[in-house]
C-alpha cells in the first residue's frame, strides 16, 4: 500500500469528526416492522417439520478459518451465520427484522439507534447475552488497529451507548439509510465481551463456536469436513429442526457431481451453476434454482490508459451482448443486469431498457472510439482471476465481441491475491469482477463509487455528479425517494461506464429427496439450513 | 561406508539450509500475502497494517527468514497463519496421507510393472511384447487427472457408486481407508506400471544382448532363472535409482489426484496454503517434500552399497 493512501485513510478518520451534520429536510422513520413475527427469520417455517437427523452437504469452498472478526471470504460467510448471529435479519426482500434485538427505535434524523435486546438468550459458552456485549463487538470491529474486516462498514459510528443490560443505543456520524442492513452482514456478529483479549481466542474460535446462533461448531478438519451440532440452549423455540450438519469439502466439481449422484451428500451448493444441467435426469435429485445478489461485471479503472476518456468506456459498453456472455460463462443460469443485481433488482432497480448503453451497437462504438482518437481501435489487457471458473469462457466471448469494434483484448490471468492487491491499490485495470453485497443500495455503491475519502472509487472514476447522490441516498429514509435517487444514479453509471454489470449468477443447490423446507437466501449464505429438515422415512 | 553417509549427511543439510532460504524467498516474491486474503476487498489501510506486524510481515524479509530458521532450528515450525494449529502436525498429518497412496501406488505398480518388463524384454518382438507396449505407451500418454476422472465418472455409471468424500484414515477405519484410497491409487497406478514396464524392458533387452546371458542360455538354463536370478539381480541398481525416482515423482504428482477425490494430503495442503499465502504451512511442506526427496535419495544410495559388492569399498 502506497504512503500516499494511508495519509489520505487518515485525513478522513481526523476530519470525519468536523463535518457538520447536513441538515436535512423532510426525513421520515423507516416504517417499523411487525415486532412479533419471528416466524420470518431464516425463511419460511414448516410445520410438517420433524426433528432431528443428520445432513451433509457438500461445498467446493473452504473456509480459511472460523475467525469471524478477521477473516473476510464469502466461504465463512456461508456458515457463519449458523453459529455467529446479528441484532438484524435482513428477509429474502431486504426487509429488517429484529434477530438478537428484539426491537428498535431509530431517532427522526437517522443518527441515533436504540436497541431492545431479547431475554433469555445464551453465547455458546453459557454466559448470557447482554447490551455489554454488544458494544464490545461492535467497538471492537470498527477499531482497524484490531486489523478486523468491518472497520470501514462501522467506520461512521460515533459511539455504542450501554443503556442498562438489555439495551444498547448506537450514535451515528451520519444519517446512514442502510445502518440496518450493514448491521445484518456477520461482521455484525456478537460475541462474548472481551472475547479477543485472549491470547488464543482467534484460533480457538476454529474448534469451538462462541456466537449464540442455532448451531455450534463441533469439529473443523482442514481440507476435509466440518461438523456442527444443534444447540440445544438455543432461543427460538423447536428450532433449529436438524441434529447435525456436516459440511464436506470436496475440492472439485466433478468430485461434487458424482458425491451427489450417488448419495455421498444430501445437499450440494454447486459454485458453477452449469454443473446443474449434468444433474437434470436424474430422479433422486431437485435442482433447486433462485435469485442471488451477485453479480460478475466488467470493471474500467478510469487511470488505465484510453479508458481515461468516457467516450472509450461507453464504446466498450456499446460492443457487449451481455446474454452472450452469460450463456458462455455460466450456460445461463442466471440473470441479465441493468446496473442492478437480481435479488433487488424489483425494488431498486431501473428496467434495463430505459438505461442507455445497453443494446449491441458496433457502429456507434466505433463513432466513439475515432471521436476520442482512435481511429484504428485500441489494445487493453483483460484481467480474469485463476479459479473462478467463468471467468475463462467469458473473457473468450468478450474478446470476440470487443473485437468487432476495435478494441482489441490479449487476457491476462491473475490469482486472487495479486488480484486482490491491484483491488486494494486501485490499480485494478480492465478487469472481469464477482462480488455480491447485503440487500441494500447503499451498501452495494457507496464504498466502490463514492470519491475518496469517504468511498474507496476502487475505479478511479471521481464522479462528483454519482458522490452527491450516493450522499442524499445515504441520508434518506424515505423509500420512495431513495429509489428515484438510486435510479437517477444507476443511469449516470450506465451512462459514464465505470463498471458493466453483466449478469448474476443464480444460487444452483442440488438437494435429495429428503431434504425438506430448504430455502437459499439471495446472499448465499446458509439461512436457510436453520429451517431445513430431514424426512427420514 | 560411515565416512559415505557422514557425507552425504553433510551435503544433505547444506542442501536443504540452501533451498529453505530459497523456498523463504521465493514464497514472499509472489504478490500478495495473508493479509489481502483476510481482508478481501473491504479491508481499511489501517487494519491491513495491524495485521501485517501481527504476522510479522512488518519486519525487513532477512529478518524474518532468520527468525523462522532459528525457531526451526528449535524443532518449532511456527503455526498455520490461517487455524493456528501448528504446522508440524499439519504436515505430518498430511505427509501420511500422501505417503500413504504413494506406497500402495509403488507397490502395486512394481509388482505388475516389473513381470511385465522383463517378460516383454525377454520376448522381445513377440505379440506378447507388442502388446504389453501397446499398453505401456497407451498409459505413458495417458494424463492421469483425466484417467481419473474417467474411473470417478465410470465407476459411478457402472456400479451406480463413489467412494466416500469424507477421508478416514487407517486408524479410524481401515476398510474405508482403502475404498477411499482405491481410485486415486489405481488412477497413477497405470502410468506407473507402464514406466516400471517399458524401464525394465530396455534393460532385460540389452542384458539379453550381453555375454552372460549367452553363457546362460548355452549352458539350458532355464528361462525363469535367468530372469529371476541374473537378469534381475543385474538390472536392480537402475532399477532401485528408478523407483526412487518416480516415488519422489508420485509424492509430488498426487495433488491433481487429491484434489480430484478429496484427499487431505500434502499436495492439498501446499496448494490451499499458497492461495491463501499461509507462508508457515506451505515452508513447512515444502520442507516436507524436500526431506524426503533427500531422505529417497540416500535410501537409494544406501541400497546401491547394499546391492552391488563393487561398490563396496
Amino acid at each position: 500500500m502506497s504512503d500516499k493512501f494511508k495519509t489520505t485513510r487518515r485525513r478522513l478518520l481526523l476530519s470525519a469528526a468536523a463535518i457538520p451534520l447536513v441538515t436535512l429536510a423532510g426525513l421520515t422513520i423507516p416504517v417499523a416492522p411487525a415486532w412479533a413475527d419471528d416466524s420470518v427469520l431464516y425463511g419460511p417455517s414448516d410445520p410438517a417439520a420433524k426433528q432431528g437427523g443428520s445432513l451433509t452437504v457438500g461445498s467446493l469452498i473452504e473456509p480459511p478459518s472460523f475467525d469471524i472478526y478477521h477473516q473476510a471470504g464469502e466461504a465463512v460467510n456461508f456458515v457463519a451465520p449458523l453459529m455467529y448471529q446479528t441484532l438484524v435479519y435482513a428477509d429474502h426482500d431486504g426487509n429488517p427484522h429484529p434477530l438478537l434485538a428484539e426491537s428498535w427505535e431509530v431517532s427522526e434524523d437517522l443518527t441515533e439507534y436504540t436497541f431492545r435486546l431479547r431475554s433469555g438468550v445464551t453465547f455458546h459458552t453459557g454466559q448470557p447475552l447482554e447490551a455489554t456485549d454488544v458494544k464490545y463487538g461492535l467497538d471492537y470491529m470498527r477499531n482497524p488497529d484490531n486489523g478486523t474486516i468491518g472497520a470501514l462498514d462501522f467506520a461512521d459510528l460515533e459511539e455504542v451507548e450501554v443503556v442498562d443490560p438489555l439495551t444498547v443505543v448506537v450514535r451515528l456520524k451520519k444519517p446512514n439509510s442502510a445502518f440496518l442492513i450493514t448491521l445484518t452482514h456477520r461482521n455484525g456478529s456478537v460475541v462474548p465481551r472481551n472475547w479477543f483479549d485472549g491470547e488464543t481466542s482467534r484460533t480457538e474460535l476454529n474448534s469451538k463456536s462462541v456466537g449464540t446462533g442455532p448451531f455450534k461448531l463441533a469439529e473443523f478438519v482442514q481440507n476435509s469436513y466440518m461438523r456442527l451440532q444443534r444447540n440445544p440452549d438455543y432461543w427460538q423455540p423447536g428450532l433449529p429442526y436438524l441434529d447435525e450438519i456436516i459440511i464436506n469439502f470436496i475440492p472439485n466439481s466433478a468430485g461434487m457431481l458424482v458425491a451427489a449422484r450417488n448419495g455421498r451428500v444430501d445437499m450440494a451448493v454447486l459454485v458453477r451453476p452449469q454443473d446443474a444441467d449434468q444433474l437434470k435426469n436424474d430422479t433422486s435429485l431437485t435442482v433447486q434454482r433462485s435469485r442471488s445478489l451477485n453479480q460478475k461485471s466488467l470493471d474500467l479503472d478510469s487511470t488505465y490508459g484510453p479508458l481515461e476518456d468516457e467516450r472509450v468506456r461507453r464504446a466498450v459498453a456499446l460492443l457487449i451482448d451481455k446474454e452472450a456472455v452469460m450463456q458462455a460463462a455460466i450456460s445461463g443460469y442466471g440473470q441479465v443486469l441493468g446496473m442492478m443485481v437480481p435479488g433487488m433488482q424489483d425494488r431498486w432497480g431501473v428496467p434495463l431498457d430505459d438505461l442507455p448503453n445497453q443494446k449491441v451497437d458496433v457502429e456507434k462504438a466505433k463513432a466513439l472510439l475515432a471521436e476520442a482518437g482512435h481511429p484504428d481501435g485500441i489494445d487493453l489487457e483483460l484481467r480474469t482471476i485463476i479459479g473462478y471458473d467463468w471467468m475463462e469462457p467469458a473473457a473468450l466471448t468478450l474478446a470476440q465481441q470487443l473485437q468487432k469494434g476495435g478494441v482489441r483484448v490479449t487476457i491476462e490471468r491473475l490469482d486472487l491475491g495479486t488480484w486482490l492487491q491491484n483491488f486494494r491499490a486501485k490499480k485494478m485495470g480492465f478487469t472481469l469482477n464477482d462480488w455480491g453485497t447485503p440487500p441494500d443500495p447503499n451498501i452495494l455503491y457507496y464504498r466502490h463509487f463514492h470519491q475518496p475519502p469517504e468511498g474507496a472509487d476502487f475505479r478511479n472514476w471521481a464522479n462528483a455528479d454519482g458522490s452527491r447522490l450516493l450522499d442524499e441516498g445515504r441520508q434518506t429514509g424515505d423509500d420512495g425517494k431513495r429509489r428515484e435517487i438510486y435510479n437517477e444514479f444507476q443511469r449516470l453509471l450506465a451512462e459514464s461506464v465505470p463498471t458493466v454489470m453483466m449478469f448474476g449468477s443464480d444460487h444452483i443447490v442440488v438437494v435429495s429427496d429428503a431434504v425438506r423446507n430448504h430455502t437459499m437466501h439471495p446472499i448465499g449464505w446458509h439461512f436457510g439450513l436453520v429451517k431445513t429438515w430431514i424426512d427420514q422415512e | 561406508m560411515r565416512r559415505f553417509l557422514l557425507f552425504r549427511i553433510l551435503a544433505s543439510a547444506l542442501t536443504l539450509l540452501l533451498a529453505s532460504l530459497a523456498v523463504f524467498l521465493m514464497v514472499r516474491a509472489v504478490p500478495g500475502s495473508i493479509v489481502e486474503t483476510m481482508m478481501g476487498q473491504m479491508g481499511s489501510t489501517e487494519g491491513e497494517a495491524a495485521l501485517r506486524r501481527f504476522f510479522g510481515l512488518d519486519q525487513p524479509v532477512y529478518m524474518q527468514y532468520i527468525d523462522w530458521l532459528s525457531r526451526v532450528l528449535t524443532g518449532d515450525f511456527g503455526v498455520s497463519w490461517r487455524q493456528g494449529s501448528p504446522v508440524l502436525s499439519l504436515v505430518f498429518g498430511a505427509f501420511i496421507v500422501s505417503l500413504q497412496l504413494a506406497l500402495m501406488v509403488l507397490v502395486v505398480s512394481s509388482l505388475i510393472g516389473v513381470p511385465l518388463g522383463l517378460l516383454a524384454g525377454y520376448l522381445a518382438g513377440g505379440v506378447i511384447d507388442t502388446i504389453i507396449q501397446s499398453f505401456n505407451v497407451l498409459f505413458l500418454a495417458t494424463p492421469v487427472f483425466w484417467l481419473a476422472l474417467m474411473l470417478l465418472f465410470g465407476v459411478s455409471a457402472l456400479f451406480h457408486w463413489s467412494p466416500p468424500t469424507i477421508y478416514a484414515s487407517p486408524g479410524r477405519s481401515l476398510s474405508d481407508n482403502i475404498v477411499i484410497l482405491l481410485l486415486p491409487m489405481l488412477s497413477l497406478a497405470f502410468l506407473q506400471i507402464a514406466a516400471y514396464a517399458q524401464f525394465v524392458r530396455q534393460h532385460v533387452v540389452e542384458a539379453m544382448q550381453q555375454e552372460y546371458v549367452r553363457a546362460l542360455k548355452a549352458r539350458g538354463v532355464p528361462p525363469k532363472v535367468i530372469l529371476g536370478k541374473h537378469v534381475l539381480r543385474n538390472i536392480l541398481v537402475p532399477l532401485i535409482t528408478f523407483m526412487g525416482l518416480i516415488f519422489i515423482q508420485i509424492l509430488g504428482g498426487v495433488v491433481v489426484i487429491e484434489s480430484i477425490f478429496g484427499l487431505p494430503g500434502l499436495g492439498r495442503l501446499l496448494v490451499n496454503a499458497l492461495y491463501a499465502r499461509d507462508f508457515p504451512v506451505v515452508q513447512g511442506a515444502l520442507a516436507m517434500i524436500l526431506v524426503s526427496a533427500i531422505l529417497i535419495n540416500l535410501l537409494v544410495d544406501v541400497l546401491y552399497h547394499a546391492i552391488d559388492p563393487r561398490l563396496r569399498t
